[in-house]
């Protein structure tokens, strides 16, 4: 057990090497200029040429990727060109936003598609399978980000009942900011209860016809019991496989819907950073990211133990 | 009869200036921007974005009345001017205090200048005029210049890389604090989220009306936010839902979207500004002026416009530089060489000029949707006339790295504003991407920006605008209008090509 951890924590290290230098050499050898975006369009090419000088991207890419390593290894992920600030602050910053769409998402696709999937599977063949079935082959199908429009469309500005956009203003209350991310977290979660469903209406098949629950229904336990307690618990794997890699994804920043809501969270300081060519956010950021990545895939391969005593490693 | 008089009142009311309606303190406004501006230090950038918000909380000297006139700011009046042209000297205005508290004085202003002179690319460009800034006494500055600059007096009123005036103690490269003499003051930024503005108490007006820019500024909201959407659809539904209180840079086909809305109203200014082609004049098939000028033979100006904007209400179609509204305008040079649309005629034109089918590059990009659908349209005229187009598309940040490149374009497009100053045309610079530098060039330009004489200015424009049109250095499309939108409940807002908020109220 202790060696598969350090095998695991191992091969992390060499997944973020990875990702660092693969980040750094992509942002580089994209075209653009930080620089020249900074000062405006009416800037002259010495201009553009004294702020890279200042920036210290006029130094070759080897050297700015040692001293980029450097700065990595005493934990600091840099300073970003445009917001001034630290980029670990910066991505403290936008995690609040970006926790609480994925932490909402995530429960409405749970209410959702967890009650639905096990009960289409309970009831195989029923009208609720058929048409839930159905739905989530459509949910499935649809782009969160158009999902999200036509809610604004309609929830939005027809019936002013949720902002448009934003996260609240200065001072804005926890539960304001909560609600400014309601339609996101819809649009996000709806989405996702498609995937969630499938998975769970399979996985709760695949169990339910076991030896196992068989038995436990001989034995006269109640239906109620055995769903829930004997069949939903040893269908949880693939579920919670599935949960994870859905908040890997939204927790990576929903970099559409965030976009489209012009919430503040790391999918938007992503797609901002990186039309701004603020390469130090941009690394920092992915970095972050592969990170979460790794860690959520080994929280849920360590899950495993706690749900199924027959997983050993 | 109550049901009579009110829509009666309302006529009345919105057809009086916006001065002579009741307004009065209070309120908070959010504004929505088209992104978060790349810094609150004025001086540092030329983006219109960090102008925008910024000129709220800094001033310069002079600023740009509604006919787009210099006047006075934190300058009493305007400069004096010596005879020949050299001598600038500027009387302050007494008692003007920062928002830190400190009073402003001329320490403060030549300290402030030379920042400009070292950081601003304007400033940068008014540099190599100027011999020295001095402070003769606590209310007066002098810039003594080597030559006559006639465009100083307009750099030192535009608001981004603006002149602004801070303390002597706060001039730092990097801006870390932001004290200016403005109305607002910087309360909270929080990037790509909101930039909070709050009244500066201590804020000391103008006592003239308010005109344009320039005088009186009224400090009647307590708050402005500006919150960066940079969706544009997002936008549209934001102002149609009266999210916002005002909704900049809208798509202009959501123009009639928010004339149906309840909440909001479109504003439309016209015109905003003019579409540009410019060429690559220092490398590449664009070097020669015979096929700078064979391309512009090939173009259609009209359908350019037609497929970017739509309709007529967003454009017009004219080849002069500056439209009718400015006192620059002249249609000099421009008879037979604007929206020629004749593809043949440039085919044979370009021949005549020795093109063998070298691929003429434009750069272009989708940040701009206009710029997009008017390269669509051109690139299928210069096909029809024979020319090899090779269309880049690119996003903007590539486009800004790849045109200073010389060897890696022939037309790329952009935009601007009618600049109040024909002298602040980056095209004119050699420096500028596009490297026109010939003969008529520097003598149309420096006889320009030697002369200090308003009327004779505006004849010396038409001298530069007839060599433009003779030498092709880059093409104007046409005129093109911006559309915003405000909320029924904010008044005293005009339109603008950098819209302020000062002097604006919400109606009780």
């Amino acid at each position: 057990m202790i060696r598969y951890i350090l095998q695991r924590l191992a091969g992390m290290i060499v997944v973020m090497f990875l990702v660092v230098t693969i980040v750094f050499v992509i942002v580089r050898v994209t075209p653009g200029d930080p620089a020249a975006v900074m000062l405006g369009p009416d800037a002259t090419p010495q201009d553009i040429t004294d702020l890279r000088a200042r920036l210290g991207l006029d130094k070759s890419i080897w050297v700015q990727y040692f001293l980029y390593i450097g700065q990595l290894l005493k934990g600091d992920l840099g300073h970003s060109i445009f917001l001034n600030m630290p980029v670990t602050a910066a991505l403290m910053e936008r995690a609040e936003p970006t926790f609480f769409l994925t932490i909402f998402s995530l429960a409405i696709a749970c209410v959702i598609a967890l009650p639905i999937g096990i009960y289409a599977a309970y009831r195989r063949g029923s009208f609720i399978d058929q048409a839930s079935t159905f739905l989530a082959m459509l949910a499935a199908s649809i782009p969160s980000f158009w999902l999200g429009l036509i809610l604004m469309q309609f929830v939005a500005v027809r019936h002013n009942i949720f902002p448009v956009s934003g996260y609240g203003g200065p001072g804005a209350s926890f539960l304001d900011r909560m609600y400014h991310l309601t339609l996101p977290a819809l649009a996000l979660g709806l989405v996702s209860s498609a995937l969630i469903l499938r998975f769970t209406r399979a996985s709760m098949l695949d169990v339910l016809s076991d030896d196992y629950i068989r038995t436990a229904r001989a034995k006269g336990l109640a239906e109620r019991r055995v769903i829930l307690k004997h069949a939903l618990k040893n269908a949880l794997i693939p579920i919670l496989t599935v949960l994870g890699l859905t908040a890997a994804v939204l927790i990576s920043g929903a970099v559409v819907t965030e976009t489209v809501f012009g919430l503040p969270g790391i999918g938007n300081l992503v797609v901002s950073a990186v039309l701004r060519r603020d390469y130090p956010v941009i690394q920092g950021a992915l970095l972050v990211i592969a990170g979460l990545y790794v860690l959520i895939n080994f929280a849920i391969d360590m899950l495993y133990l706690l749900v199924d005593p027959r997983v050993r490693y | 009869m109550k049901s009579k008089l009110v829509p009666f009142a309302a006529l009345l009311l919105a057809a009086m200036p916006n001065d002579l309606v009741a307004q009065e303190k209070g309120g908070v406004i959010n504004v929505a921007t088209i992104g978060e501006p790349p810094t609150l230090d004025p001086m540092t950038s030329t983006a219109d974005l960090v102008g925008i918000v910024t000129q709220h909380m800094f001033e310069t000297l002079y600023t740009f009345d509604k006919k787009w006139s210099v006047t006075p700011l934190l300058a009493e009046s305007l400069p004096e001017i010596t005879a020949d042209g050299k001598t600038f000297t500027v009387k302050l205005r007494s008692g003007i205090k920062f928002q830190d508290g400190t009073d402003m004085d001329s320490a403060d202003v030549v300290a402030s200048l030379n920042r400009w002179t070292k950081l601003a690319s304007r400033g940068k460009q008014a540099a190599g005029f100027i011999e020295s800034i001095t402070a003769p006494d606590s209310t007066t500055v002098t810039i003594q210049l080597k030559q006559p600059y006639a465009p100083l007096s307009a750099l030192l009123a535009f608001n981004n890389s603006a002149a602004i005036i801070i303390p002597s103690e706060k001039q730092a490269d990097t801006m870390s604090e932001f004290v200016g003499t403005g109305p607002y003051m910087l309360k909270e930024r929080k990037a790509d989220q909101y930039i909070q503005l709050v009244r500066f108490d201590g804020y000391q007006s103008r006592s003239n009306d308010s005109d344009g820019y320039g005088g009186a500024r009224h400090a009647y909201l307590d708050e402005i936010r500006f919150v960066p959407v940079p969706d544009a659809n997002t936008r549209i539904e934001a102002a149609v839902s009266g999210q916002y209180d005002y909704v900049d840079a809208l798509p202009v086909e959501s123009f009639d979207k928010l004339k149906s809305a309840a909440a909001t109203q479109p504003m439309l200014l016209k015109p905003f500004g003019y579409p540009v082609f410019v060429f690559n004049t220092a490398e590449g098939a664009a070097n020669n002026m015979e096929v700078r000028k064979a391309i512009r033979q090939a173009l259609s100006m009209e359908d350019m416009l037609a497929a970017a904007f739509g309709s007529t209400d967003f454009y017009a179609l004219e080849g002069n530089i500056y439209p009718s509204a400015f006192a620059w305008s002249t249609d000099a040079g421009v008879e037979g060489n604007y929206n020629a649309a004749d593809p043949e005629g440039a085919k044979a034109a370009a021949t005549a000029a020795g093109y063998k089918g070298e691929p003429i590059r434009i750069l272009t990009s989708r940040q701009y949707e206009f710029h997009y659908k008017m390269a669509q349209v051109a690139a299928e005229y210069l096909k029809l006339a024979g020319f090899n187009v090779d269309m880049q598309v690119v996003d903007w940040a590539t486009l800004t790295q790849r045109r200073a490149d010389k060897g890696l374009w022939d037309i790329y497009i952009t935009h601007s504003p009618f600049l109040p100053e024909p002298g602040l045309i980056g095209s004119l610079s050699t420096s500028s991407p596009g490297w026109w530098d010939t003969p008529a060039r520097k003598t149309a330009v420096d006889t320009f920006t030697a002369e200090a004489d308003p009327a004779k200015r505006v004849a010396l424009w038409a001298d530069v605008q007839k060599v433009i049109y003779a030498e092709a250095p880059f093409i104007k499309i046409g005129n093109f209008n911006a559309v915003s939108s405000i909320s029924n409940k904010l008044q005293g807002v005009d339109p603008a090509p950098w819209p302020y908020f000062w002097n604006a109220s919400i109606k009780k």
